[in-house]
């Protein structure tokens, strides 16, 4: 056996640009962007609605969501079953993304099949059936999946969160697909309505990517050209607000682990100081060896993974430290995060900061080689309001982040005492540990659980 | 580009070139210059099928220990050297396999090289009573999330036990049992090492922005001094008949909805027989038009949920599972004998025509985006080198799948998924 070669250095990365879309107007001024991705077989097709879910009238929050999924149960002109089994035969995979910002429909399907499924995604998207049946079968079965949802630690800690993070009476503290009380009164009456009234052409926006056959965009204009909807309303989206700071345990009780969110309201990416709090936020919880990685796993083996993240909508946003550790170490676990997310003493290095921007660098020319990774970025920017150099402009931008830039960007939004914890897990062997540490005002609530019968 | 289409069905043209080092280690490279980017992939021919009784669980906890360092990397460096060359970096464990992959700007492809290098040839050289015992501890925790804290997270291990005898290579879980985790000392790890990290059992892929030769040759400049070892020869299961008996057994827990979970043995992954299965459980649950959500969701309203698939293995036989979550007021046994006589009607009547297409149409959008990325396409290149010994077939599976009929299908089904060949599991909520 030969000596071992030293370790190599890495060449320098070649120069890389997010691809530039092709733009036009439908007749109907719904507004197209074309990605032409030579070898990308399937296409990746994102309608973007300006339909943001304050638009949902608060007492049936949830209409949206069941509006979206009874969208491809059959339309005026194809009944349920027949309606799936055209799309599923065309090798097409349809969903619907509701966010707080817009909707998207999305149809996935091969080049081959784009003109007839696009034909059938138009269908579903403007005479959908919406009948009594199908509404009320998706109000259960909506209301099933909160169960598990609720059912699930993991799930749930990020539902609480969510919920103590934002203004109470905002739309934000709640979920995308609304919450019990509301989704139970969802009608095919009101879904019916809510479709009038905001599933238009107007504020719309076609994202098409792949390796097409034809003119995607004479495909475009023959499905969707001609849609029109006099009735269609657009509502302005609300800006959420924080709330003010708490602590929070719901009871699992016996169970092994217990999930744990530590964090607060954010900001959005046009806030001056998105690029440096990805850099920050990158080094103190989203490197494999961030400050907090490197301890409470690989040092103490508490946890599988702790992460920082911040979540941002099209204005603010929410940020969270997430894990999950068994119920023993739990105490100490957050002990120790509250004295790692300090940084006055320890500001961010300049080593922290180039692996950062290195690795933000690194990812995105694959990130974005897929027609559905090209799409999604795409839908994000136009939902976020932000320009078509986005990705472009804010990997510059990251290069330019300093230490100290990023380190006082960090300690202006992460505030270690004044951060909002949420804890799923066994009440009566985590609530006193926990109280001990300095969160005496900690509220612990009865599991939101399902009961069985 | 790669693909040529042509009436409905897509050709596929991926330009695979494959080159074997004098120690064994296999290397195959596609190149694909539409990002700066490559993908680099191992295949370690070893899963959880290749454990010793007593120590379910290691394969995957090893898997862990390959991060821990090795002569010239220290402990969280593997991960943490590539993050900062731009790479996203990740392992996994199966039944059948071990892979480690990273994929990154073509610029980091040495760096990429030699630290997977370093970790074959000289793991045991950094490996601690304490690196062993913390990844003990991530391990567990990792069990603990995914499995022992979540509703139904023992289905796996309860649908394993029916299906397979104890002693079988597919009778325990990937993640193994507490107990046995406990177990696994340093000499296991030692032992472990030495049988299955060999360059002659693994297969090593280069997708994205290089050619082969370049390719070939930096990994012979990283790879080519390492010995060859001694593979160890596979658990010999040989293919079992399907199940007889029906075995069932029921649980209980605090679950939001009770559910009925039926399980099939299947013959092996690499033939015709499984191909035609897998298009049969795809027409039974995947998807909307699939017949248990057309019957069970959408028409008598009873089940919240439902799903069919398999899974395809190597060793001797395959899985396949069914299953449905009831909804308030039906019974789990109502569902199942639902469900049982949707299947007995698929078996006397066969698919349709309409639904054999739909589900070929279905699996051929999953196979291009499979193949879409780099990253995927280097580990579905790797399984197909590994498990079939032969990466050519990625450019030939949508035409294989295409040649199924639906003779080929009511054959499999016959010898495969008669009511008496499936096992039951009852999945209720434990009274409060």
């Amino acid at each position: 056996m030969r000596d071992f070669l030293p370790r190599p250095a890495i060449a320098p990365a070649v120069v890389w640009a997010f691809p530039a879309p092709q733009r036009a107007q439908l007749s109907n001024d719904i507004e197209v962007m074309i990605f032409d991705l030579p070898g990308q077989h399937v296409i990746s097709a994102h309608l973007v609605l300006d339909l943001p879910l304050n638009a949902e009238p608060r007492d049936i929050e949830g209409v949206a969501t069941i509006c979206g999924r009874t969208l491809d149960e059959g339309t005026l002109r194809h009944n349920g079953e027949e309606f799936a089994e055209l799309l599923e035969n065309e090798g097409a995979g349809f969903g619907v993304d509701l966010s707080l910002s817009g909707a998207q429909v999305i149809l996935d399907v091969p080049a081959s099949h784009l003109d007839r499924a696009l034909e059938l995604f138009a269908e579903a998207v403007t005479e959908p059936s919406l009948a009594d049946r199908d509404v009320n079968r998706h109000v259960q079965l909506r209301l099933a999946e909160i169960e598990q949802a609720q059912a699930n630690p993991a799930q749930a800690a990020s539902i609480a969160f969510r919920a103590a993070v934002f203004e109470e009476s905002e739309r934000a503290a709640r979920l995308n697909g609304g919450e019990p009380e509301t989704v139970g009164q969802v009608t095919a009456e009101a879904v019916g309505a809510f479709h009038r009234d905001h599933f238009g052409p107007a504020g719309a926006t076609l994202i098409l990517a792949g390796d097409f056959l034809d003119d995607p965009i004479a495909v475009a204009e023959r499905c969707l050209g001609s849609w029109s909807n006099d009735d269609q309303r657009r509502v302005p989206i609300e800006d959420p607000t924080p709330a003010p700071r708490r602590a929070l345990l719901i009871d699992r009780p016996g169970a092994v682990q217990a999930d744990v969110r530590l964090g607060g309201f954010g900001i959005d990416r046009l806030d001056p100081r998105w690029s440096e709090i990805s850099v920050a936020s990158y080094a103190m919880g989203g490197a494999f060896l961030s400050r907090l990685n490197a301890v409470l796993r690989e040092e103490k083996g508490y946890t599988y993974g702790v992460r920082m993240n911040f979540g941002p909508l099209r204005r603010g946003g929410s940020f969270a430290i997430q894990g999950s550790y068994r119920t023993e170490v739990v105490a100490d676990a957050l002990a120790i995060t509250s004295e790692l997310i300090k940084v006055d003493e320890v500001p961010f290095t300049s080593k922290e900061v180039s692996d950062a921007v290195a690795f933000f660098t690194g990812v995105s020319p694959l990130r974005y080689a897929t027609a559905e990774g090209v799409a999604d970025q795409a839908a994000t920017q136009v939902l976020a309001g932000l320009p078509d150099d986005y990705v472009d402009r804010s990997l510059a931008l990251l290069r330019s982040v300093t230490p100290e830039a990023a380190t006082e960007a960090y300690r202006s939004i992460v505030r270690p005492d004044e951060l909002t914890l949420v804890v799923v897990g066994d009440a009566e062997r985590l609530a006193d540990p926990i109280r001990a540490l300095g969160f005496a005002d900690l509220e612990v609530r009865a599991t939101a659980s399902f009961q069985p019968g | 580009m790669w693909g040529m289409t042509s009436g409905a069905l897509t050709r596929l043209g991926y330009p695979i070139v494959e080159h074997t080092l004098e120690n064994g280690l296999r290397v195959i490279s596609s190149p694909d210059h539409i990002a700066p980017s490559v993908a680099v992939n191992i295949w370690y021919d070893v899963g959880s099928r290749d454990e010793e009784q007593g120590r379910t669980g290691f394969a995957h906890l090893f898997e862990h220990v390959m991060f821990q360092g090795s002569a010239h990397v220290a402990s969280g460096q593997h991960i943490a050297l590539l993050q900062a060359a731009g790479a996203v970096v990740n392992a996994t464990t199966w039944f059948d396999r071990t892979n480690y992959f990273e994929t990154l700007p073509t610029g980091g492809l040495d760096l990429a090289l030699w630290l997977e290098a370093d970790r074959m040839a000289t793991l045991l050289d950094a490996l601690t009573q304490e690196n062993l015992d913390n990844q003990r501890e991530v391990v567990k925790e990792e069990k603990r999330q995914r499995y022992d804290n979540v509703p139904y997270g023992d289905v796996m291990e309860l649908l394993n036990t029916l299906t397979f005898p104890p002693d079988h290579p597919y009778g325990h879980t990937t993640i193994g049992s507490m107990e046995d985790l406990d177990a696994a000392t340093l000499e296991d790890v030692h032992s472990f090492f030495r049988r299955h990290y060999v360059p002659n059992n693994a297969v090593l892929s280069i997708v994205g922005d290089v050619e082969p030769e370049d390719a070939f040759e930096r990994a012979d400049i990283y790879f080519g001094y390492l010995q060859a070892g001694t593979k160890s020869p596979k658990p010999d299961a040989g293919p079992l008949e399907p199940l007889v008996g029906t075995p069932r057994t029921e649980t209980s827990d605090k679950v939001p909805a009770e559910a009925v979970y039926f399980s099939w043995r299947l013959p092996a992954r690499g033939g015709s027989d499984f191909d035609a299965l897998d298009l049969v459980f795809s027409i039974l649950g995947h998807g909307q038009t699939s017949r248990l959500y057309k019957q069970l969701v959408r028409g008598t309203e009873h089940a919240e949920g439902t799903s069919a698939s398999t899974m395809g293995l190597i060793g001797g036989n395959s899985f396949g599972f069914s299953y449905a979550r009831a909804r308030d007021g039906i019974s789990p046994e109502q569902l199942e004998e639902e469900m049982a006589e949707l299947i007995a009607q698929l078996l006397s009547d066969g698919p349709t025509e309409e639904e054999l297409r739909r589900a070929k149409a279905q699996f051929e959008r999953h196979w291009l985006h499979e193949l879409a990325r780099i990253d995927s396409r280097a580990d579905v290149l790797g399984e197909y080198a590994t498990l079939h010994g032969d990466p050519q077939l990625i450019n030939s599976r949508i035409a294989e799948i295409t040649a199924i009929d639906n003779d080929d299908v009511r054959r499999a089904m016959q010898e495969w998924l008669r009511p008496d060949q499936r096992a039951t599991l009852i999945y209720r909520q434990e009274a409060s």
